[in-house]
């Protein structure tokens, strides 16, 4: 995000009257935040947290109002396409807030014409999925966020 | 021409073939190990997949790996380089069947020069001298004993699946060959995946003549000359150079023309490179065909001006070679050292670690195709070739005097290398006569420690 940016988001408040505006675009999250009523912006204090997604295990922040949370990343273990259903009709494997079990099938791992299931090793809670359906990963690449249960 | 290219491998190779692709305009894709994160080739590379984990069984060795890797990054052809998959026939035609075109010969030219034995039947029908030995593989005893008798010792086991200097053993009577022949197969078998050996005699004093040659798809062959790769240690190379100083116009059009009879007799495509052994008396005998680029390509690229990456890309890209024989001309000399993390007086035993310290040559003649920089780890996973190091001047002379003083500026610390190794060897009497043999370094070791290295 550049100053020009970030200059609209302060003109978007203004001209709505919002007190507070968070932004998160290409892995980084802004918060702008009017201290008092009637204080031009400019004065008060911004707020920018950027968010790393390759983190091994990460903390929730606080300022999203919620207690920190252990997360446990789902790798890829092979090169290829990425699919949350097994076919593009059918529904989803697993969807955000969804308990799994382990041994899950969570998605599917297309490589060289042959999808491969991926299972979740642990029971837990899906908090994110960080891969778009259709989207190549590599090996490696973090595909879902689980908090353990 | 294609506009994208997976490179499968990896180091100085991997680099010099992005480098040809950025100057023909094409978009690289480079795969890399966890332990290869921070390679140049990954960070010069226009897009990078992480494929797998450090050991090469599970990255650069791993076929859907890199297959998939291909088809996410929508790559048109794969460069397989040196080493790892590049001849490897299996990998060639899974790729043909991805519709990704390999850089490199058919799936059948790399099948049937695999095969040693194979090969020297063939080339041997094609008109060229082999080297007198096996005309099957070895069976049983008694019939290898009858072949040592015929072609007369001493004799050297060959794996034929075989390469690269490995399960190779000399010997020298009846006794030591049968000993010997036991732990040949077990170890082709274990480096190869097949227990097949031959013998041929062994030709002491000899040097190694390789020659060049790029095929196109539409039967132009044609040859850029000679190397000369004696300098070696336990069959691996560790200095090149070209033009051979044993080797004068006549011989060198000789090699040639052989050299391209034997890859039209196979309907070679692509770059590869005849090796011959050759005898004091100059009498040379095929002895393997590489279906690949090789390590030591610079030297032959310094001398005729042509680059030989760039012509592979564009012979795999359906494009016509527009050279004339007699255009080819080997001008002054080239020499190259290979640089490894080895400590060459510790039994050239390799040393990982870090590059806290890093000078590089430059300067007129001086060429350094390397992977390393300030920083750099130097994983244990891999081979131990930090750099390579070309030089090239008017005649052998000037070439190994701008060699001495380029390696007086490389510093590489504190790992140790072998720049060391080749400072001595510049400086050796028979070396700057051209005096040397594929036995050149085992004898300078004995020579200088009076010991059997």
């Amino acid at each position: 995000m550049n100053i020009k940016e970030i200059k609209e988001m302060i003109n978007l408040m203004n001209d709505n009257g919002l007190v507070e505006l968070e932004i998160e675009k290409d892995g980084m999250r802004i918060r702008l935040r009017k201290m008092a009523a009637g204080m031009e912006l400019q004065s008060g204090p911004v707020v920018i947290e950027k968010e790393i997604v390759e983190s091994k295990s990460r903390e929730v922040s606080e300022s999203m109002g919620k207690p920190a949370v252990k997360t446990v990343e789902i790798k890829a273990p092979m090169v290829g396409t990425f699919y949350r259903a097994p076919s593009p009709e059918a529904p989803p494997y697993v969807e955000v807030g969804q308990i799994v079990e382990a041994g899950q099938v969570i998605c599917i791992i297309e490589a060289m014409k042959l999808m491969n299931e991926i299972k979740s090793e642990i029971k837990g809670k899906v908090l994110e999925i960080l891969v778009d359906n259709a989207e190549p990963v590599e090996f490696g690449q973090p595909m879902l966020l689980i908090e353990p249960l | 021409m294609f506009s994208k290219i997976l490179i499968a491998n990896r180091g100085e190779i991997a680099l010099r073939i992005i480098r040809a692709c950025r100057e023909l305009g094409i978009r690289t894709v480079a795969v890399y190990s966890e332990a290869d994160r921070d390679s140049l080739h990954v960070r010069f590379a226009d897009e990078a997949i992480c494929i797998g984990q450090a050991a090469s069984s599970s990255s650069y060795l791993n076929i859907p790996a890199i297959i998939s890797a291909a088809e996410i990054t929508d790559v048109e052809a794969i460069h397989p380089g040196y080493g790892f998959l590049a001849e490897n026939p299996h990998f060639a035609e899974i790729c043909e069947s991805c519709k990704i075109t390999f850089i490199g010969p058919t799936p059948e030219n790399i099948r049937l020069m695999g095969d040693k034995m194979a090969a020297r039947a063939t080339m041997q029908k094609a008109g060229l001298p082999i080297v007198p030995g096996s005309t099957s593989i070895v069976k049983n005893k008694e019939e290898v004993i009858k072949t040592a008798r015929r072609i007369g010792y001493p004799v050297i086991i060959k794996a034929t699946a075989g390469g690269g200097g490995k399960g190779m053993r000399i010997c020298h009577n009846d006794i030591r060959l049968i000993s010997s022949l036991m732990t040949a197969q077990a170890e082709a078998e274990a480096s190869f995946g097949s227990p097949n050996v031959y013998i041929e005699k062994y030709i002491e004093k000899t040097r190694h003549i390789e020659i060049q040659i790029l095929a196109d798809k539409y039967g132009h062959i044609f040859h850029f000359g000679e190397r000369d790769c004696s300098i070696q240690r336990r069959h691996q190379k560790l200095l090149e150079e070209s033009p051979s100083p044993a080797v004068d116009g006549k011989l060198r059009k000789r090699l040639g023309e052989l050299a391209i009879k034997g890859a039209k007799t196979v309907n070679y495509i692509n770059a590869g490179t005849i090796e011959f052994l050759m005898d004091q008396k100059r009498n040379f005998y095929f002895m393997e065909m590489n279906t690949r680029i090789q390590v030591e390509h610079p030297v032959t690229e310094m001398v005729t001006g042509i680059d030989l990456v760039k012509q592979q890309i564009r012979v795999a890209a359906g494009e016509k070679l527009n050279f004339q024989q007699d255009g080819i001309q080997i001008k002054g000399a080239s020499i190259e050292c290979r640089i490894n993390a080895e400590d060459f007086e510790n039994n050239f035993l390799p040393c990982p670690g870090k590059i806290e310290t890093l000078n590089l040559p430059g300067g007129p003649g001086v060429r350094l195709d390397t992977h390393i920089y300030a920083g750099y780890e130097i994983s244990p996973f891999y081979d131990s070739l930090l750099a390579k190091v070309i030089t090239h001047g008017n005649n052998r002379q000037e070439a190994i005097r701008i060699m001495q003083r380029a390696l007086s500026e490389f510093t590489i610390a504190p790992i140790k290398t072998t720049i060391p190794f080749h400072q001595r060897l510049l400086e050796n009497t028979l070396f700057l006569k051209g005096d040397i043999s594929t036995h050149f370094v085992q004898d300078m070791f004995k020579e200088e420690t009076g010991a059997e290295e």
